[in-house]
């Protein structure tokens, strides 16, 4: 059990250890509502989100990341501030928080507050000082800025529902992909509690809706909808389970985001995996690419992966993996192929789809064209043709394709690419580390 | 025989290119742009330097907007901030191309063309620029509560992105200085921003840092440091998104001047 502190702690310390608390929760985007300032107080927000900053992992900083206490009632076993770790333990006062966001955000140093919390006494008392925070900011401090806070699960919808007035996104992890991984690690949650919060919001939402177009200035109800979070490597899902349920929360709970989180081994716990090669990255950035094939390009879950082929293949993108098993769809011409089509085309990305089809409509395209409209014709060229030519003359064949693709090597982000990625073109595509 | 218009490097001097040249009537074949400023003289041509009229370059822009539509002419007030030797003539092209449309609104997808598509290229990394600059700037308060900060910005953006602070901070009096150009933009509050040009930076004297300064720039730098994960560790990832030239003006950058208590 970690040592209490006295309220005299200074800010200076509470702000490193739950900000330090807090860093494992991945979703840091500002993005989603677009809002000019009132006229008085402080604050805007910008639908594309701003960076401010990038922290020594190459992670945007956009909002000022805190948990209001890291004093946990609860014992996940995945957590750094799970009740049994001896760890210093620090709260906020809603007061230090509005003075912190707004000294942080008047020199431009963020774009708002990411507020979340363990769960301190009980969920109710826990999101009431959630609530009483964001009313001081807003109310008090008349703070336009971007607020992205936690709902508690098992607290009093009432609540939750007036702080989701205050918020602009709000969001509940899921964190483990199943139920069975819940049990195991974090016993005192489960996944029908989370989801009735997830549920409320969304509700609430529509209903939200409803009002704003019949009166332009009713109350914005978490105008920025809602996101939530996966461990990735934790507990033993696939990447097919880990996907359909992205999928699931996309479709049913109309979440804006899903974020994916390669598991951090903080904890020393027999029941949680070794991690010799540290958290997993390079999954991890699968799993993304995977989120924005769903999202952005009309794929799903069963297209990619299925129970036969249950994770992705380290080697090679999503796309360019399901290309490779579908080259009936292809070549494709370019000149003539609807959006839907181009957009599967590995190479092609939203912004080079949607300029290919306005593009051709006032002029004849060509390679060069394709290419300054951002199309990457490394990979692009195995499956499309231009006006009825190839660029040069290439093999329609999955050996051939995949061998030059490999050879052309995917720009990875820095440092998820594992060492054995050179070599292990042979080994178990059922790469785990 | 071609006729050089010289102009000034900013929006104004080229949009007054643009109305000289057009109207000189030597024809668009006989005519160039440039907004270079030291330009090896080239045979077989004359030059005409072209005096920036806020009147000639208004009565160009607002037919820009008019015919080839507003996102035409962000387009070309974009691109006119990025340093490039050729922007100027594409985007004298531009223009001549746009006016003999039947619809001057398609200019903007007829990438096809060169002049567009530098044109079009250049706005994206204005734009670009701009958009880090709003994250990137770092205000720090000063003794009289005015919100100050350098940039050193590689296109000029201060137009482009005081807009956006004073929309989030009408009531604070800040001010933006761009060192690679002398130039500010100043927020008083509850007023409208302006540009100040010719600002020395060596000759301003700016009052001492707020008594909170230091105490809330170590709490952004222990913060920073605090978020990042030990066991991710990229700088490599950190750096292709935040090049080290931003770092010079940035807080978190820095080192600790004086640690202060509050
Ligand atoms: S509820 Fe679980 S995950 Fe959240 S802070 Fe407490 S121990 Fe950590």
């Amino acid at each position: 059990m970690g040592y209490r502190i006295g309220q005299e702690m200074d800010l200076m310390q509470k702000l490193e250890i739950l900000a330090d608390a807090a860093k494992y929760d991945v979703a840091c985007t500002s993005s989603g509502v677009d809002r000019k300032n009132t006229g008085s107080g402080t604050g805007n927000c910008m639908a594309a989100g701003i960076c401010h900053s990038f922290s020594s992992d190459g992670r945007c900083i956009s909002l000022l990341k805190i948990l209001f206490t890291n004093e946990c009632i609860f014992d996940c076993r995945y957590c750094i501030n799970r009740r049994s770790n001896d760890v210093p333990r620090a709260s906020f006062t809603p007061q230090e928080v509005c003075d912190l966001t707004m000294g942080f955000y008047r020199r431009n140093y963020i774009e708002g507050l990411f507020l979340s919390s363990g769960i301190f006494q009980s969920p109710d008392v826990t999101m009431d000082l959630l609530y009483q925070t964001l009313y001081k900011l807003r109310r008090e401090y008349n703070f336009q800025g971007y607020i992205h806070v936690k709902a508690i699960p098992g607290a009093d919808p009432e609540i939750v529902e007036r702080t989701g007035y205050l918020a602009d996104r709000m969001s509940v992890n899921l964190e483990l992909p199943t139920a069975e991984g819940l049990r195991v690690l974090a016993p005192q949650k489960q996944r029908s509690r989370m989801l009735a919060p997830i549920r409320q919001v969304q509700m609430r939402r529509q209903e939200n809706r409803q009002e704003l177009t019949l009166y332009r200035h009713a109350p914005k109800f978490v105008p920025a909808g809602q996101s939530t979070q996966m461990i990735i490597g934790a507990s033993g899902e696939s990447d097919f389970q880990i996907l359909k349920v992205a999928e699931h929360m996309y479709r049913k709970y109309e979440m804006k985001r899903v974020f994916y989180s390669a598991f951090v081994r903080v904890n020393d716990d027999s029941l949680l995996p070794a991690l010799p090669g540290g958290p997993p990255l390079l999954r991890e950035h699968r799993l993304y690419q995977a989120d924005w094939l769903l999202r952005y390009y009309g794929f799903h879950t069963e297209e990619l992966l299925s129970e036969e082929r249950p994770d992705f293949n380290v080697l090679l993108d999503p796309k360019c993996d399901w290309a490779l098993r579908h080259l009936e769809y292809f070549p494709v011409e370019v000149m003539k192929a609807d959006y839907q089509t181009l957009l599967r085309v590995p190479g092609i990305g939203v912004r080079s789809a949607q300029r290919i089809v306005k593009t051709r409509r006032l002029g004849t395209l060509d390679y060069g064209v394709l290419k300054k409209i951002g199309v990457v014709l490394k990979r692009a060229v195995f499956f499309i043709t231009c006006g009825g030519r190839q660029m040069y003359p290439v093999r329609l064949e999955e050996d051939y394709i995949l061998r030059n693709l490999l050879d052309g090597k995917e720009k990875l982000p820095a440092g998820t690419a594992p060492a054995c990625m050179q070599l292990s073109l042979f080994d178990d595509p059922r790469f785990s580390v | 025989m071609i006729r050089v218009f010289r102009c000034e490097d900013t929006l104004t001097g080229i949009l007054t290119g643009v109305y000289d040249a057009w109207d000189s009537r030597l024809g668009h074949q006989n005519v160039r742009l440039s907004s270079v400023a030291v330009e090896d003289l080239e045979l077989f041509c004359e030059y005409t330097d072209v005096e920036p009229d806020v009147e000639k370059a208004g009565k160009v822009f607002r037919t820009v907007k008019r015919r080839m539509g507003e996102e035409a002419a962000l387009m070309i007030a974009y691109a006119s901030a990025c340093p490039h030797d050729g922007k100027a003539d594409a985007i004298y092209r531009m223009i001549v191309i746009g006016l003999h449309l039947p619809d001057g609104r398609e200019i903007c997808h007829m990438l096809t063309r060169p002049e567009v598509n530098l044109i079009f290229e250049l706005r994206k990394k204005a734009w670009h620029i701009a958009h880090r600059y709003m994250g990137f700037v770092r205000f720090r308060e000063l003794e009289n509560g005015v919100l100050f900060s350098e940039i050193e910005a590689e296109a000029d953006i201060l137009a482009m992105i005081a807009p956006h602070f004073a929309d989030r901070m009408p009531g604070e009096n800040w001010a933006l200085l761009d060192r690679n150009r002398q130039k500010a933009a100043v927020h008083p509050a509850g007023k409208n921003w302006f540009i100040l040009e010719d600002v020395d930076e060596a000759k301003l004297s700016l009052p001492g840092l707020s008594r909170e300064e230091s105490y809330f720039q170590e709490l952004w730098r222990r913060f920073h440091r605090a978020v990042g994960i030990r066991e991710r560790e990229n700088k490599a990832l950190q750096q292709a998104f935040l090049p080290l030239k931003f770092r010079n003006v940035m807080t978190e950058f820095q080192e600790m001047s004086t640690p202060l208590k509050r």
